[in-house]
């Protein structure tokens, strides 16, 4: 399945908050140093909402909600990426979407 | 070392020393038995062995017996002469010998190391090649380098940066320059760009001030709609021929500078949908970023959304080599769009980025400007449609987890390498040497980057491979160096060995002009006959014409038939002692 990437989904999530998910250099650190291990956290998280992937932030809501927020990739994170910032705006956004 | 000095009733004064290489060579061979054979030999005065001949202790060794011993000719029987010729001939000199009165006897690499399971013949061997060698030195004689007086001018072919940079270098270091370019006004790519990676400099300001710095020095002469068409002569005093406006131009010179750039990539119809409208290449979409205005507008619409693809024309089957510019001034042409309208959503389709050095930075930040980078699978490129005039890009995208991603853009830029130019003619005139990807060839790429093997001739810029600004312009002023190092002397050195005509043996049939690959044998008058000449400065002491004349008219100096031949009775000896 092709799926259209755009704009939109990444301009919502600003407005909610900082998402400076674009900085990240997908170099995957964080994803090896989250101690729940979750293989889509967080890196592909963000990136689903930095493309605009919305059916995909739906489907992984669980893991969005799952993280520990304890900053583990954070202080690892070489581009120094708001990862745990971005999370919550991807809550945000998901808590959002339920109350519509 | 053993001294084995024995007085010798012949009329030379040669010393002999038999090299060990630490074990390389006497491992496998007899040293002492190669001393012992030798030793007695008529007019050598000298034989000794060493651990390492090539150490400095025995260098000096062997200059002190020059000077002590009175010797008048010097055997070293140890490695290839590849290795060691300089050194010894150096040793010579410093001994006050005659650097052409050494021989070397390679008892390394043609006994030692191919006769390991053999001593008694590696020994045998060995023994011969070093007789050989003395055979030689016997009859040698002192030669002297020729001296000729070079041409304190250089022709430039090609106004680029890489060429323009190297003519001012070479005017400023007082030479005289001709600058040949192919095209109506000097300046080449970087004058047809705009701002360029990584500071933004403007390109037609950049050509613009290297133009005003030529104009401003007399010493350099333009020529422009002008190509090379044949360069004919000896080193250091070539005759370069150009045409230009019709005309054929004589241009005398003692080096040749060639900086002829590269072409950028066309790609072929349909390849990344190339030739629907809105399939643009790297170097399309850089003029249109000049010429358009903000907002960015392409055939009338605005442009909101752009998809840029990598590697087009690099690193594939055809063009192996990465181009190394392009994924900087990808990066740097994203932020212009950007900078003038930071609306616009772009999209980076990549294989590997290599924004090597500092250009890392403006890779960094046009990420934090909103660039979205997607990676590719070197066996699964994008795929570009066009429906209707709207343009769609899908890619697995390997950082979503090998997603299928689809993107709608109103422009896709595919950015495109340099391959290289095509330059038959000049290839041809010059003999340039051309490598597998088609660029011209230095002779080394570390040691030797500018110069080619063909004498009295450098390249630099990108005619050698793909190149940035700044590095072509480092590379014309290595070659503009480079060529002000041989003609700032006024004289060069050329080795003596080459050839020279017994004009009483020559009959002038002219067998050997045909021999000689060099054009550097002519029939000149000589009384009522005509008798072959040799252009010493022309001669690279092949050799190949002696054999080919049928009076024995022609020697080799450092190789005449009479040392040739005492080489051969002697190795007819053999090795007995």
């Amino acid at each position: 399945m092709t799926t259209l990437v755009g704009p939109e989904l990444a301009g919502e999530l600003r407005r909610l908050g900082t998402f400076d998910a674009e900085v990240c250099m997908n170099c995957g650190i964080c994803t090896a140093t989250c101690p729940l291990g979750i293989d889509v956290l967080p890196r592909q998280v963000m990136r689903f909402g930095l493309l605009g992937l919305d059916d995909e932030v739906r489907r992984h809501e669980e893991t969005v909600f799952s993280c520990l927020l304890c900053r583990a990739c954070e202080a690892s994170c070489p581009a120094g990426v708001h990862i745990t910032g971005n999370i919550r705006v991807l809550r945000r956004w998901l808590l959002e979407k339920e109350a519509v | 070392m053993s001294d084995q000095v024995t007085p010798s009733p012949g009329k030379r004064r040669i010393g002999v020393y038999v090299c060990h290489c630490g074990g390389n060579i006497s491992d496998y061979v007899d040293v002492d038995r190669v001393i012992d054979a030798v030793k007695d030999e008529a007019d050598v005065v000298v034989a000794r062995d060493a651990m390492f001949t090539c150490s400095d202790v025995t260098q000096e060794e062997i200059a002190k017996d020059i000077r002590e011993q009175g010797l008048d000719g010097l055997v070293v029987a140890s490695c290839s002469p590849k290795l060691h010729t300089t050194t010894f001939r150096g040793v010579a000199r410093r001994g006050g010998l005659n650097p052409y009165q050494y021989t070397q006897a390679n008892i390394r690499e043609q006994c030692s190391w191919a006769h390991t399971d053999d001593r008694e013949g590696a020994t045998g061997k060995a023994i011969s090649l070093v007789r050989a060698a003395v055979a030689r030195t016997r009859l040698s004689e002192p030669l002297e380098p020729l001296v000729v007086e070079t041409t304190g001018r250089a022709v430039v072919v090609g106004g680029g940066v890489a060429g323009m940079r190297a003519a001012i270098g070479l005017a400023d270091m007082g030479l005289g320059v001709f600058l040949v370019e192919r095209e109506a006004e000097l300046g080449g790519w970087v004058g047809d760009l705009p701002k360029m990676f990584p500071n933004g400099t403007d390109g037609h300001e950049l050509a613009r001030r290297l133009q005003d710095e030529i104009h401003r020095r007399p010493a350099i002469n333009v020529f422009t709609r002008a190509e090379v068409v044949e360069k004919t002569g000896t080193y250091g005093n070539y005759q370069v021929t150009v045409r230009a406006g019709g005309e054929q131009i004589r241009l005398d010179v003692g080096q040749v500078i060639v900086a002829t750039g590269f072409a950028s990539y066309e790609p072929e119809p349909g390849e990344f949908g190339y030739g629907a409208p809105g399939v643009v290449t790297l170097a399309d979409f850089t003029r249109m970023l000049d010429e358009a205005g903000s907002p960015l507008v392409y055939h009338g619409r605005p442009v909101k959304t752009i998809a840029y693809i990598y590697c087009v024309g690099s690193r594939n089957e055809t063009h192996p080599y990465c181009s190394r510019y392009c994924c900087s001034a990808a990066v740097h042409a994203s932020l212009l769009v950007t900078a003038a309208d930071p609306g616009v959503r772009q999209y980076h389709l990549y294989r590997d980025m290599r924004t090597y050095g500092r250009h890392e930075l403006e890779y960094i930040e046009s990420r934090r400007r909103g660039s979205v980078y997607m990676k590719f699978a070197d066996d699964e490129p994008p795929l570009v449609t066009s429906d209707d005039g709207s343009l769609r890009v899908t890619v697995r995208d390997l950082l979503t987890g090998g997603d299928q991603l689809a993107i709608g853009p109103d422009l896709v830029v595919l950015v495109t390498g340099m391959v290289p130019r095509d330059n038959a003619e000049l290839t041809t005139a010059l003999k340039l040497p051309v490598g597998l990807d088609g660029f011209f060839n230095e002779i080394h790429p570390k040691l030797r980057p500018v110069e080619t093997v063909v004498d009295g001739v450098s390249i630099c810029g990108a005619c050698q491979g793909p190149k940035t600004v700044a590095e072509s312009v480092a590379s014309g002023l290595a070659a503009a160096a480079q060529a002000a190092a041989v003609l700032k002397r006024g004289v060069a050195e050329l080795d003596p060995q080459v050839t020279f005509v017994h004009p009483e043996a020559c009959t002038g049939c002219g067998q050997c002009v045909g021999a000689c690959p060099y054009s550097a044998i002519s029939l000149v008058e000589r009384g009522p006959a005509k008798v072959a000449s040799i252009d010493a400065a022309a001669c690279k002491g092949c050799g190949g014409c002696v054999p080919s004349c049928p009076e024995d008219a022609i020697d080799l100096a450092g190789y005449t038939d009479a040392q040739i031949r005492s080489m051969i009775d002697s190795l007819l000896v053999g090795s007995e002692t």
